[in-house]
């Protein structure tokens, strides 16, 4: 089974309509989705990198052309750092920790309390797009969302071949 | 039906089941006699598919159309008009009048919404719950400051301004319609009846045309959620459909009808498309076929019968034990609850045009939840469907003939069906393709088996105690499959198996039927005071009720003193779950005596629906609810009878063989000619009886025989 080209265009751009998406959730993912996928988001970049993995819907994990390091990159074209490492410290970061700066945010008397918890909101130093927010208590460090072990996603969950990756 | 040709046939009676799928007709003449008609279904102008489904009946009958129609009294429609606007959110701008503070419930769906219609792994799978865009948006939705407790009493007196207020906004936004309903307003109405008639007021006073529909009105029944997603439905599609109905009876009128079409209703009557409560039209076509089991065997005397039903896309089951229906009063239809009564159905999502599917990591074969539907399979060069359905299957096995599919009205290809199958189930799996197909109908076929067993068995019967009907299309096809085994006193399908639903709706009287909720609770040792009490307010009840009936009645001609009353209610034991609908053996009640007759016939029913040993009048009594039912006589398709004749079959009913794969191996099997056998004959498997519109599979092990209803029994060896 597999799904028409402007499907997994519309997943991505969220206006998929019902039936669909509820065929998709429901059945077994269909074989050759994660290609069509990246190829899809590979042509809305701005940038020749190669896409290895998506982080989030303007953070991506690249080859890097040239250099075939994998970093990670922001739609804008920042690079973070190498993919292994977490990317938001290498972020423009603002932190809400006052009650004023919660409260900017929430609906009257619906912000959390300043001190038990705190908002960390990470930019791209290139274009200030908003690329992830955690909500953790305040003493908290940054937290480290993801290490993917692509290796083995590529050649033992997708059966295709790994790209290749400059040592470092 | 028969051979013999009368000179003069004069049709009377016409039943029409449009499905999602295929448009059947049903045409019966002056003595009994009937045909059938199919063709595919043609959602975008219903009346297409209804007049070449006609046509294709009365061909049978060499009888153009226009010689046919105006000899026919009555006819009856089943269809999805209504619920294809609902489905599609077709229907009209309304507003909707709440409590204040409450204004978001419609659109909550009682969370239920999210899910309702999914099978059971998406429901458990919380990321494809959603929820449909609601009816009436929350931004033409206003609340009114009132509140009505539920023992009935006022616990805030109503605002009047406030309803004023709700009113002109609404009507500002623009709508069509306004729908009012407020909380626990079926326990006392006053405040509701009050708002909608300061919405009027309002409405007149802004020189408008806006109808305005109250909960009370319509659906005086608890349950908030189910109430107002009800009454909008009236607001929202009932007008839209009442014109699709008329334009149907109109396209049937120019042929030279002289009638108006009824319209089969989910309580298993037919009402008039001029009916004020046209929502519970919502879902009709499964119904015919339990209602016309119903009528059939409270002829021929069978008391307890499990109705099977497979058409393209499910398996719909029912049971009618001692000549009843079971009533469900807030079934859930096109993802919305709501309050209609509804002849209990249980589906099963798996049909003849089911999806054949391997799953990837499992190699499990799955079958549905979609299916081809009225595109048949990728047997079907021109269907467009490039995934295997069990049709297909059917074919490669030899079930079905490829060039007398509906008549040979398409054309159907088996080797597109062997290509498809070898390529996508039989080498994944390593198996042949007959092999493969074999496995996939078994798997079916068990599936249908189990559920329906589940079904008898849960409600504590035994099949030996049931009589099963089979029918739908696709029904006599898999009937052997799924009873092998069960045990069932009898095994019948019926010889117009296919246009069985369409018949049901022909055979359906011409019903109304309104229903009230109550809050009637009586201690085992009530006194004779409160036994009175109890009776008075039933009373009323039926009497209100009775009002709604007569004015459905007198909009289609008739007067009171033509119309056949019948009053019923609902009853519990207090404190348990599940209440029983009764038919009550008195026109009216007053005294204590006269109650003391309803709680015995509620204590014999439910003796004989559950067991004797399990009724408790020491709890005392509930009365849930009141209903009154209407009807008057209406002509109704007599079921044929026929002389017996021998039992071998006619030559003339031989049509030679084909090749059927069954148990792991090719037989020749003996084809006959459905409509060419007679009474009393008899045929044993391995034999394919085929008709135009179904096909009755009778495999090695099977003998069958046809009785003088033209009803074929099915016997295991």
């Amino acid at each position: 089974m597999s799904y028409e080209r402007t499907k997994i265009a519309d997943l991505i751009d969220g206006t998929i309509d019902h039936d669909t998406l509820h065929k998709m959730l429901s059945t077994p993912k269909d074989e050759e989705r994660f290609e069509t996928y990246l190829e899809i988001l590979q042509e809305r970049v701005p940038w020749e990198d190669r896409i290895i993995l998506p982080l989030g819907p303007k953070l991506y994990i690249v080859q890097e052309q040239g250099t075939h390091r994998w970093v990670i990159k922001s739609q804008a074209g920042h690079v973070f750092c190498d993919y292994r490492e977490n990317w938001k410290l290498h972020a423009v970061i603002y932190v809400r920790e006052s009650q004023e700066q919660l409260n900017e945010i929430y609906p009257e008397l619906m912000a959390p309390s300043s001190g038990w918890q705190t908002i960390r909101e990470y930019y791209c130093p290139l274009s200030g797009d908003l690329l992830d927010v955690e909500a953790p208590t305040a003493w908290y460090p940054v937290i480290h969302d993801f290490e993917p072990d692509i290796e083995t996603f590529y050649r033992d969950w997708l059966g295709l071949e790994v790209p290749d990756r400059a040592a470092g | 039906m028969s051979t013999v040709q009368p000179s003069t046939r004069e049709v009377q009676v016409l039943g029409i089941d449009a499905g999602g799928t295929m448009t059947d007709t049903f045409f019966v003449d002056s003595l009994g006699e009937f045909v059938v008609g199919k063709a595919q279904s043609t959602p975008d102008d219903e009346s297409v598919g209804l007049l070449s489904s006609s046509e294709d009946a009365l061909a049978l009958w060499d009888m153009p159309l226009e010689e046919a129609l105006p000899q026919l009294q009555t006819g009856v429609y089943a269809g999805t008009a209504l619920l294809n606007r609902v489905v599609q959110r077709k229907g009209l701008r309304c507003g909707l009048i709440v409590n204040q503070g409450m204004e978001d419930f419609h659109r909550m769906g009682r969370a239920i919404q999210a899910y309702l219609g999914f099978a059971y792994e998406d429901r458990i799978h919380l990321n494809t719950h959603y929820y449909d865009e609601p009816l009436v948006p929350r931004k033409r939705t206003r609340g009114v400051v009132e509140r009505v407790d539920m023992f009935g009493n006022v616990v805030i007196p109503l605002r009047e301004e406030s309803a004023r207020k709700a009113a002109r906004e609404v009507i500002a936004s623009g709508v069509d319609s306004i729908v009012i309903s407020l909380l626990h307003s079926y326990k006392n109405p006053a405040h509701e009846s009050r708002v909608r008639d300061i919405v009027r007021d309002e409405v007149a006073k802004a020189g408008k045309e806006i109808s305005v529909f109250a909960s009370v009105d319509y659906y005086p029944l608890r349950k908030e959620s189910h109430r107002t997603n009800t009454t909008i439905l009236e607001a929202y599609a009932a007008e839209p459909s009442r014109e699709t109905l008329q334009k149907i009876s109109n396209s049937f009128k120019e042929k030279g009808t002289h009638f108006d079409f009824r319209v089969m209703a989910t309580h298993g009557g037919t009402i008039s498309w001029k009916a004020k409560e046209l929502a519970r039209t919502i879902v009709s076509g499964p119904i015919g076929g339990v209602i016309g089991a119903k009528y059939l065997g409270e002829t021929l005397g069978y008391k307890n019968i499990a109705c099977s039903d497979i058409g393209g896309t499910s398996f719909d089951v029912a049971m009618i034990t001692q000549n009843e229906l079971t009533i469900r009063t807030d079934p859930d239809m096109a993802r919305l609850v709501l309050s209609l009564p509804l002849v209990a159905m249980d589906s099963v999502g798996a049909g003849a045009g089911s999806f054949v599917r391997l799953d990837p990591y499992t190699r499990a074969i799955k079958l549905g939840p979609d299916s081809a539907g009225y595109r048949v399979g990728v047997c079907w060069a021109d269907s467009g469907i490039d995934t295997v359905s069990v049709t297909d299957c059917h074919m490669v096995l030899g079930y079905l003939n490829p060039d007398n599919f509906l008549g040979g009205a398409i054309k159907l290809d088996p080797q597109r069906a062997h290509d498809a199958i070898k390529e996508q189930i039989a080498d994944p799996l390593g198996l042949s393709v007959e092999e493969a197909a074999a496995g996939v109908i078994e798997l079916l076929d068990s599936e249908l088996h189990d559920y329906i067993r589940a079904m008898i068995s849960a409600k504590g019967y035994d099949p030996s105690s049931f009589v099963c009907f089979s029918y739908g299309g696709a029904g006599p096809v898999h009937t052997y499959g799924y009873t092998r085994g069960l045990g069932f006193e009898d095994v019948i399908v019926p010889a117009w198996a296919a246009g069985f639903s369409a018949f049901g709706c022909a055979a359906a009287d011409f019903e109304y039927r309104y229903d009230k909720s109550l809050d009637i609770n009586l201690d085992q040792h009530a006194s004779t005071e409160e036994r009175e009490a109890a009776a008075r307010v039933l009373q009323e009840a039926w009497l209100e009720l009775t009002d709604n009936v007569l004015e459905e009645f007198r909009v289609n001609g008739y007067e009171a003193h033509q119309v056949q009353l019948q009053p019923a209610y609902r009853m519990q034991y207090r404190g348990q779950l599940n209440d029983l609908e009764i038919d009550s053996p008195l026109a009216a009640v007053a005294s204590e005596e006269e109650w003391g007759q309803l709680e015995e016939a509620f204590n014999r029913t439910y003796g004989r629906v559950y067991a004797e040993s399990a009724r408790s009048p020491e709890l005392g009594y509930s009365v849930t609810g009141a209903i009154m039912r209407g009807s008057v006589p209406i002509p109704k398709p007599r079921i044929p009878s026929e002389p017996l004749a021998g039992k071998t079959p006619p030559s003339e009913a031989k049509l030679g063989s084909r090749r059927f794969y069954q148990d792991h191996h090719w037989v020749e099997a003996q084809l006959y000619h459905m409509e060419a056998l007679l009474p009393g004959n008899e045929i044993e498997g391995p034999a394919i009886i085929e008709s135009d519109a179904t096909t009755f599979v009778v495999p090695a092990g099977f003998r069958t025989w046809l009785d003088k209803h033209r009803l074929f029994h099915l016997q295991e060896l």
